[in-house]
C-alpha cells in the first residue's frame, strides 16, 4: 500500500505526462505547417473581426462574416470593383456583362474558361475539375431545397421561371429548370417572372458561390465546414476562434487593372495601392481571421503589433485615439503607424414601431388609432439622435432622416430633418392634446439582445421618454439571449418597438423601402407590419424601373409617405473607422457583400 | 479481482445517477431550451419555410421520443453534427476537450499545490502570524470575483495600458513557448481565484488531523514535524483532498473553464459548450451533457477505489 | 425540558460571548450592518433614486455633483452602486434563506430516514444536481423560465442546497442515534414532530454558518451571471456594472469597474470575516 500511494504522490510522472500531451493536442494545423510567424518567407495577412461565421455553406451566408470567408474561397458570377466608391458592380467569374433580351427577361451570361475547383478527395482521383454552368445552376437550386436549410432563396423566389414549381415537386436535382438552365459548359441562362434590375447584383452575393455537386454529396452535413472552390484562397482550418486560409495556387490569372477597379489617386493615392498594379492576385501566402467578440480585446490584439493586422476602431477608443471628428484625424502617434479609412455604412439604425400592437397602432376604434398614431409620433419627437450618436457610436454616425441611406445615388441630402430633431415641448403637447397622461399610457415594453451596450441604451431612452411625460414605471425592458430568440419575436410580432440595423445587400434603395412594403410583414422583413396600398403600389411600380430620375422620384415619395407616417425614428448611418498596419497594402471594406478586397491585398516583406 | 467486482459494482450503482443527470439535462436545455429555428432563418421567411426547418431540426417529435433516441446516442457516441456549424460533434468535441485541458491543468495543479503548501504552512504556525496572515490572504481571495480578476490581469499584463507582456487573446500554440504564451495570463488568474478557497479547505483539513491523538503521541515522541507530517498527519488528509480534486475534474474537462475561454478567446469545450445552450444547438448539448454525466459517475467509481487505495479499513462490500 | 433544549441555550450564549469577544468578527458584523441599512434606505426610496436618470455626460469624472462620475450615457455611478447594494442583499437573502431552508427540510429527511428510499432520493438529487457543471444549469434554467427575472434565483437555490443538505444530513445521522430521540419514540412522538422540532433545532448552528457562506456565494455567482447575462435583469447590480465596465477600462475609464469592485469587496469580505467568526463561536471544539 504505502508503495503505491508513494507513487501517487511521487509527482515527477507528471511533467513527462504534461510534454506528451502537448505533443499530441498542441501540435500543428490541419496542414501541419507550423506557425506562419516562425516560417520564413511567407506572406501572412491577419484580420479581425467581431463574430465568427457559423457555417461555410454558401445556403447559410447570411451575414457578413460568413461571406468575408465565402467570396475568398468561392467564386461569385459577378463581384464588386475593389476601389470604387460608390459601389460598381463588375464581372468575376462571368466572362464580361450578360446578354440581356430586350424585355430585359432574358439573360444570358458566359462563364470564364479554365476555372477550376481546388484538388480535393471529393473529386474522382482527388484533382479540381472545370467549373462549369451546370455549377452554377445547381448552386442556385440548392436555395430551393429545404434540405439545405437555405436562408438566400428569398432573392431569387417567385422570380425565375419554374423554380418555385421545381421546389413544390420535390426539388429533384436532375430535373430541369426551365428558367434556370445551362446551355453549355460555359453559358447560363436566366428567364425571369418580370423584370428584376437587382439580378447581378444578386449573383455578386455569397448566397450565389459556385460550389461543385461532388463535394456536398460527398460531405453532407459536413460541407459547412469544408469549402471546395475556385476562388482565390481555400481554407485550411477553422474554429470559433480562427479561420486560416492559403492561397490557391491554381488560381486564375488576372492582373489587376488599377484604373478598371475604380481607383481615385485623389482620395485613395496615400495608401500605396499601386504596388498591385499589373500583379495577379492574391499576393499573400496565408489568410487569417481572427474572431474576437470583445471590442477592446480586438483592440489589444491590434495594437499589440504582432497579431491583428486590421481593426475598427472600438467606439470607447475613439476619443483616445482621433484628434478631430471633422474631418476625422489621427493622433501622431497612431498616423505614424497606421493607414486609416473612415466608410460610412452601407446601411442604417432605426427604430420602428409595430403596427400590430393595438396600443400603439392599428386598433377597431378609429378614435384609438388616430390618438395612438399621435402617441407614436409623440415617442419619435422624444428621441435624441446626437446624444445616441456621442454615446453609442463616437459621435462620428451620420444622422439622417428616412430610410433612404446616404450611401445610395437616390438619398436626398436636402430631406426636411425636423424627423430627426429631438423636440420635447412638441412632443408633450401631442400627448395632452391627445388625451395622453402618465395614468392612461400603456407599458412599452423594449425588446433588445442581452448585452450591457443594449441595455444601456434602453436605460437612454427611458431617460428620454421620462422627459416627455412617460412614467419610467412603464417602460420595461425584455432581454432575449440571442438574435435568433429576438428574431422570433419580431417574426411573431410580439414586440411593440423593434431596434434594428440593417446593410444592404445591394447599393440599390429598394433595399430598404422593401423594408415597409405590406406583403413584406411578419415573418417576413416588414417589422412595422404597415400596410399601405398607395405604398405597395408605388414599390411595385419601382421594382421593376432601372435607374431613373422617375424611378428616383417614386422612391423619394415613398419615403416622405414613411415619415408621415410616424412609424420610425430613422436613422443613423454609422461610420466605421478602418485601421491597418502600414505594412499592408489594401483598402479594407466590409460593406455591401464584404470582404471582396481580401483577394488584393498585399503585404511588405 | 475483489477491486473489479467493487468496480463493476459501483459502475452499475451509478446508473441511476446517469440517467437522473440525462434526463434533467435534457428537459432543461434540450426540451425547453432555446428555440434554433429562428437562427438558421434567412431574411425574409415564409410561414412554410419556418415550418420546414423546424421538422428538419426534430422539433416536432414527442418527448419520450426525444430522449430515448438521446439514450441511445450517448452510449452509442454518436451525437451526429451540430447544427450551427455542421461539423461532427466527436470532431468538435475531440478538437476543443485537448485545449480546455491544456488550459486548466496548470492553474488546476499549481492552485492545488501552492494552497496545500500554504495550508502546511499555516497549518504548521497555528494561531501565529504567518498562519493569520495567510488565512487573511486567503479571504481576501476568496472575495475576489472570478470576473474582477480576469478583467484586472488581462488589463495588467497584456493590454497595451498595462505590461503587454502577453497576448491579449486567442490561442495559437505550436509549440512550447507559444503555450507559456497564452497559457500564463489565464493561469495567473485561475490560481490567484482558487488559491483562497483551496488553502483554507486544505488547512481546515489539515488541522483536524493535527488534533488527533496519534498525532499528538508522535510529537510527543520527539518525531521530526517534516517527518511527522508526511508520514502521520498527510496520508490520513488525503482522503477529503482527493474526494475534492476527483469531483471537480470532470466538470473542469467537460464544461471547461468557460468564463476564462470566453474572456480569453480560447477555443475549449467550455465556449463551446454555453455557445450551444444560448443558441440551442441540441446535438452539441446531448454530447456535453451525457458526456459530463458518465464522467462523474465515472470519477465516483475512482474516488471509491482510492479511498480503499488510501484508507484499509474501508471495505469494498 | 428535555436535554436537547439545555444543550442549545448552553451553546447559544456561550457562541455570543465568544462572538462579542472576537475584534474582526465584531468588525465584519460593524459592516455588514452599515450596508444593511444603506440597502434599506434604497428599498424606502429614502437614496440613490436618481440611478436611472440621464444627467451627466460621457465619463465625467469624479465631481460634487457625480461623487464618482458618471457611465457611458451620463448616469451617476455613486447611486448606481449605492443602488446595487440593496440589489445585492436581495438576492443574498432570498437565496441564503430558501437555499437553507430547503438543505435543511431535504438533509434532515435523509438523515433521518436514512439508509431508506427518502435518503437515497435525496441523495441521488444531490449527485444529479452536483454533476451538472453550474453555468451550464444556470444557463439552461434561465432559458427553460424564458427569461423570468427569478430564474437566477431558482438556479441558485437549486444548486446551494445540497452543501447544506450533505452538512445537515451528516448531523442529524449522529443526533439521531442520542438518547432523547430515543425517549421521544419511545413515548409515541410522531416521527416529523421528532425531526423538526426536536432534532432539527440542534442544527441551527451549522445552518447559521451555511446561510451566511451561501448569501456570500449568491452574490459573487451573481456577478459572473450577469456578466454571461443570465443574471439581473430590472434594476443595477454590481454584476451589470462589471459588465458594463469590460469596454470601459481598456480605454482607461475605471470609475464604474473600481466602485463596484470595492464595494462588492468590503461587503463580501466583511461577511466572510463574520461568517468565520461566527463558526469559530459555534465550534463546540473549540474551547477558548
Amino acid at each position: 500500500m504505502t508503495t503505491s500511494l508513494k507513487a501517487l504522490t511521487n509527482l515527477r510522472w507528471l511533467p513527462a505526462a504534461l510534454m506528451a500531451c502537448l505533443a499530441a493536442c498542441g501540435g500543428g494545423d490541419d496542414a501541419g505547417n507550423s506557425s506562419p510567424g516562425s516560417s520564413a518567407g511567407l506572406k501572412v495577412y491577419r484580420h479581425s473581426m467581431d463574430e465568427s461565421p457559423t457555417s461555410l455553406d454558401p445556403v447559410q451566408a447570411s451575414n457578413v462574416y460568413a461571406n468575408h470567408v465565402l467570396i475568398n474561397a468561392y467564386d461569385t458570377l459577378f463581384s464588386y470593383q475593389y476601389l470604387a466608391r460608390p459601389y460598381v458592380l463588375k464581372p468575376n467569374l462571368a466572362d464580361g456583362w450578360p446578354e440581356i433580351s430586350t424585355d430585359t427577361l432574358t439573360y444570358t451570361i458566359r462563364l470564364k474558361r479554365g476555372v477550376r475547383y481546388i484538388d480535393d478527395p471529393c473529386f474522382p482521383d482527388g484533382k479540381g475539375r472545370e467549373v462549369t454552368a451546370a455549377d452554377v445552376v445547381y448552386s442556385l437550386k440548392r436555395h430551393f431545397d429545404p434540405a439545405t436549410r437555405p436562408q438566400g432563396a428569398w432573392l431569387w423566389q417567385g422570380r425565375i421561371v419554374g423554380l418555385d414549381a421545381w421546389k413544390e415537386a420535390g426539388s429533384n436535382y436532375d430535373q430541369e429548370v426551365e428558367g434556370l438552365r445551362a446551355l453549355d459548359d460555359h453559358t447560363l441562362q436566366i428567364k425571369l417572372v418580370q423584370p428584376y434590375p437587382q439580378l447581378l447584383d444578386t449573383l455578386a452575393q455569397g448566397y450565389s458561390s459556385v460550389v461543385p455537386r461532388e463535394a456536398v454529396e460527398h460531405y453532407g452535413r459536413e460541407f459547412g465546414i469544408r469549402p471546395v472552390g475556385s476562388g482565390p484562397f481555400r481554407l485550411v482550418s477553422y474554429d470559433t476562434a480562427r479561420i486560416v486560409m492559403d492561397r490557391n495556387p491554381g488560381f486564375r490569372q488576372e492582373p489587376v487593372d488599377l484604373a478598371a477597379e475604380g481607383y481615385d489617386p485623389a482620395t485613395q493615392g496615400q495608401y500605396g495601392l499601386e504596388r498591385i498594379e499589373g500583379r495577379s492576385p492574391p499576393f499573400i501566402d496565408r489568410l487569417e481571421f481572427q474572431f474576437i467578440a470583445d471590442a477592446s480585446a480586438r483592440w489589444n490584439s491590434f495594437t499589440k503589433g504582432d497579431e491583428a493586422q486590421y481593426t475598427t476602431i472600438p467606439n470607447e477608443q475613439i476619443d483616445r485615439v482621433l484628434t478631430s471628428k471633422h474631418p476625422i484625424t489621427l493622433k501622431p502617434e497612431y498616423a505614424e503607424k497606421y493607414f486609416f479609412y473612415a466608410g460610412m455604412e452601407a446601411g442604417f439604425i432605426f427604430q420602428t414601431w409595430n403596427l400590430l400592437d393595438p396600443e400603439f397602432g392599428y386598433n377597431e376604434d378609429p378614435e384609438r388609432e388616430r390618438r395612438n398614431k399621435a402617441l407614436r409620433c409623440a415617442v419619435i419627437k422624444s428621441f435624441d439622435w446626437p446624444a445616441r450618436n456621442d454615446s453609442f457610436y463616437g459621435g462620428i454616425g451620420t444622422i439622417f432622416p428616412g430610410i433612404i441611406v446616404p450611401v445610395v445615388p437616390e438619398f436626398d441630402p436636402d430631406l426636411s430633418r425636423v424627423s430627426v430633431t429631438r423636440d420635447v415641448a412638441g412632443a408633450r403637447k401631442l400627448l395632452e392634446d391627445n388625451g395622453w397622461n402618465a395614468a392612461n399610457l400603456p407599458m412599452f415594453t423594449f425588446g433588445t439582445t442581452a448585452n450591457v451596450l443594449n441595455r444601456l441604451m434602453f436605460e437612454q431612452f427611458r431617460a428620454w421618454l421620462k422627459d416627455i411625460g412617460y412614467p419610467p414605471e412603464k417602460v420595461v425592458l425584455k432581454q432575449y439571449a440571442t438574435f435568433g430568440d429576438i428574431s422570433k419575436a419580431w417574426k411573431q410580432a410580439e414586440l411593440p418597438w423593434v431596434v434594428k440595423g440593417w446593410g444592404l445587400d445591394y447599393p440599390d434603395a429598394e433595399n430598404t423601402l422593401q423594408l415597409f412594403y405590406g406583403p413584406n410583414s411578419s415573418p417576413g422583413s416588414n417589422d412595422s407590419n404597415w400596410r399601405n396600398p398607395e405604398y405597395d403600389a408605388l414599390y411595385e411600380q419601382s421594382s421593376v424601373m432601372l435607374p431613373s430620375p422617375e424611378r428616383t422620384e417614386i422612391y423619394r415619395r415613398m419615403n416622405e409617405m414613411v415619415i408621415d407616417a410616424c412609424l420610425t425614428a430613422t436613422g443613423l448611418a454609422r461610420t466605421r473607422i478602418h485601421l491597418w498596419h502600414k505594412d499592408v497594402i489594401a483598402l479594407p471594406d466590409r460593406e455591401i457583400v464584404g470582404g471582396f478586397f481580401l483577394k488584393y491585398v498585399d503585404v511588405e516583406d | 479481482m475483489e477491486v473489479l467486482q467493487y468496480s463493476l459494482r459501483r459502475l452499475v450503482a451509478g446508473i441511476p445517477l446517469l440517467l437522473g443527470v440525462t434526463f434533467i439535462s435534457f428537459l432543461l436545455m434540450v426540451y425547453f431550451g432555446p428555440d434554433q429555428t429562428y437562427q438558421l432563418l434567412g431574411k425574409n421567411p415564409t410561414a412554410e419555410q419556418i415550418a420546414e426547418i423546424r421538422a428538419e431540426l426534430g422539433y416536432d417529435q414527442p418527448f419520450l421520443v426525444r430522449y430515448a433516441d438521446y439514450l441511445r446516442e450517448v452510449a452509442t457516441l454518436d451525437f451526429g453534427n451540430s447544427n450551427s456549424t455542421g461539423e461532427l460533434v466527436t470532431d468538435l468535441l475531440a478538437r476543443t476537450i485537448p485545449v480546455s485541458l491544456m488550459l486548466i491543468l496548470p492553474g488546476f495543479l499549481l492552485g492545488n499545490l501552492l494552497a496545500l503548501l500554504l495550508a502546511l504552512l499555516a497549518a504548521h504556525y497555528r494561531s501565529r502570524w504567518p498562519d493569520k496572515g495567510i488565512m487573511a490572504f486567503s479571504v481576501v481571495g476568496m472575495s475576489i470575483s472570478y470576473l474582477i480578476v480576469i478583467i484586472a490581469f488581462q488589463v495588467i499584463f497584456s493590454s497595451s495600458s498595462g505590461l503587454g507582456w502577453f497576448p491579449v487573446r486567442g490561442w495559437n500554440v505550436h509549440s512550447l513557448a507559444e503555450y507559456l504564451e497564452y497559457v500564463t495570463v489565464p493561469t495567473l488568474a485561475t490560481v490567484f481565484v482558487a488559491l483562497g478557497y483551496n488553502t483554507r479547505f486544505y488547512r481546515s483539513v489539515i488541522v483536524e488531523e493535527l488534533n488527533r491523538d496519534h498525532v499528538r503521541t508522535a510529537r510527543a515522541f520527539g518525531v521530526p514535524p517534516a517527518k511527522l507530517l508526511y508520514r502521520n498527519v498527510l496520508k490520513n488528509c488525503l482522503i477529503p483532498i482527493i474526494t475534492r480534486v476527483v469531483f471537480t475534474i470532470p466538470l473542469i474537462v467537460i464544461s471547461g473553464a468557460l468564463l476564462v475561454e470566453t474572456y480569453f478567446g480560447i477555443p475549449g469545450v467550455g465556449k463551446v459548450t454555453f455557445d450551444a445552450i444560448t443558441t440551442g444547438d441540441q446535438p452539441v448539448l446531448k454530447a456535453v451533457v451525457g458526456l459530463t454525466a458518465v464522467l462523474f459517475v465515472l470519477a465516483q467509481l475512482v474516488v471509491d477505489v482510492l479511498y480503499r487505495a488510501v484508507d484499509p479499513r474501508v471495505s469494498l462490500s | 425540558m428535555s436535554v436537547a433544549a439545555t444543550r442549545r441555550q448552553s451553546l447559544w450564549s456561550k457562541a455570543a460571548w465568544k462572538l462579542r469577544r472576537d475584534r474582526f468578527g465584531m468588525l465584519g458584523l460593524a459592516v455588514v450592518l452599515a450596508y444593511f441599512v444603506a440597502a434599506v434606505g434604497v428599498w424606502l426610496g429614502l437614496w440613490a433614486t436618481g440611478w436611472g436618470d440621464v444627467a451627466g455626460g460621457k465619463w465625467d469624472s469624479v465631481s460634487s455633483e457625480h461623487w464618482f462620475g458618471t457611465n457611458l450615457i451620463g448616469q451617476d455611478i455613486f447611486q448606481r452602486s449605492i443602488y446595487s447594494i440593496s440589489t445585492a442583499f436581495e438576492i443574498g437573502l432570498i437565496v441564503a434563506v430558501l437555499s437553507t431552508l430547503l438543505g435543511a427540510v431535504l438533509g434532515a429527511m435523509a438523515g433521518f430516514f436514512s439508509g431508506r428510499a427518502t435518503d437515497e432520493f435525496v441523495v441521488w438529487l444531490m449527485g444529479v444536481l452536483d454533476s451538472i457543471p453550474f453555468y451550464l444549469l444556470v444557463a439552461a434554467i434561465a432559458f427553460a423560465l424564458e427569461g423570468n427575472p427569478w430564474s437566477m434565483h431558482v438556479a441558485m437555490i437549486s444548486t446551494f442546497w445540497i452543501t447544506t443538505a450533505r452538512l445537515v444530513r451528516g448531523e442529524v445521522i449522529k443526533l439521531k442515534g442520542l438518547e432523547f430521540v430515543e425517549a421521544a419514540h419511545a413515548i409515541g412522538v410522531p416521527e416529523y414532530t421528532i425531526i423538526f422540532r426536536h432534532i432539527l433545532p440542534n442544527t441551527f448552528h451549522i445552518l447559521l454558518v451555511q446561510s451566511t457562506i451561501t448569501f456570500v456565494a449568491a452574490i459573487k455567482s451573481e456577478v459572473i451571471l450577469s456578466f454571461l447575462g443570465l443574471g439581473v435583469k430590472d434594476g443595477m447590480s454590481w454584476g451589470l456594472m462589471i459588465s458594463e465596465s469590460t469596454f470601459e477600462v481598456l480605454a482607461g475609464f475605471f470609475n464604474n469597474f473600481l466602485a463596484a469592485s470595492v464595494l462588492m469587496f468590503g461587503l463580501v469580505m466583511a461577511f466572510s470575516i463574520f461568517s468565520d467568526a461566527l463558526q469559530d463561536a459555534l465550534d463546540p471544539r473549540q474551547v477558548s
